[in-house]
């Protein structure tokens, strides 16, 4: 057996050819940078999951990222951010789900944006334009978890095959 | 980005691109809410071509409908699936009139 097979081989010793489609880039936290890996998404899963699936993915991502960069730079709670964050994403198919890793050196997510959450109050005379983002992020995964370590956001969450 | 047509008692407002996205949602409002207050007439936004929509773009798409001359509707038309399910998710589906393709879009309902 060679290393690589060695890698590879199961409990068994039988080498394992079972692959799942994936999806890595560390990309700057920046609008333009976000609609390039979307985009670059969405062509690397076409072929492998259905358009709902991949709708919900792609709005769950955009959501994520641009929260990012939408506070680079940002001062908040005495925290400076870096002028411009980066952000590691992972995707990989797994049975039931889109399961995916978005870390970034951006500033900390505030708790309430992790506790469950309402939509903004639908006041018909005062419509809301914002504050769906963690809302959508929510309800569109299962599994979402996040935690803070050396400077750095990590959070992770499935995206469903099946309708949420 | 955005295509205008008087048709007399309203104004058909296409919108061209593919997504409505963090990138240019500014720039949309901004350019959507000029139309509608220079044009002071009801309007149709035409959605068919956009197949995605964060929600950066539902909020310009409700700022502007908040930016309407008094009583004047600001109706959709057209929604991608995309689309409709952030409508739909945010419960703006309710707020919004919405109506599917129509004349000029070769689709019947």
């Amino acid at each position: 057996m060679t290393s690589t097979e060695r890698q590879k081989a199961e409990v068994k010793g039988q080498v394992s050819m079972q692959t799942q489609p994936m999806f890595h880039r560390v990309l700057r936290a920046q609008p333009s940078s976000v609609r390039d890996t979307l985009v670059d998404v969405r062509r690397r899963f076409s072929q492998e999951v259905n358009d709902d699936t991949l709708g919900r993915l792609e709005l769950v991502l955009a959501e994520v990222m641009n929260n990012v960069a939408e506070h680079a730079g940002a001062d908040v709670d005495g925290q400076t951010a870096s002028a411009m964050p980066h952000i590691h994403l992972c995707i990989v198919r797994h049975e039931t789900g889109l399961a995916c890793a978005i870390t970034d050196n951006g500033i900390s997510v505030p708790d309430e944006c992790l506790l469950p959450r309402a939509l903004p109050r639908n006041d018909v005379t005062d419509l809301p334009e914002g504050g769906f983002g963690w809302y959508l992020i929510q309800d569109l995964t299962q599994a979402l978890c996040y935690y803070r370590e050396h400077q750095r956001n990590f959070l992770a969450f499935s995206v469903p095959f099946g309708d949420v | 980005m955005l295509d205008v047509a008087d048709h007399g008692s309203e104004v058909r407002v296409t919108v061209t691109g593919t997504r409505i996205d963090a990138a240019i949602a500014i720039s949309f409002k901004d350019k959507l809410r000029e139309i509608v207050l220079s044009n002071r007439k009801p309007v149709v936004l035409d959605m068919r071509s956009v197949d995605f929509m964060d929600s950066s773009g539902l909020g310009a798409v409700i700022a502007v409908r908040k930016a309407m001359p008094a009583g004047l509707p600001l109706t959709l038309e057209g929604l991608t699936p995309n689309v409709e399910r952030v409508f739909r998710l945010t419960r703006m589906d309710s707020v919004f009139e919405i109506r599917r393709a129509t004349s000029e879009g070769q689709e019947t309902i």
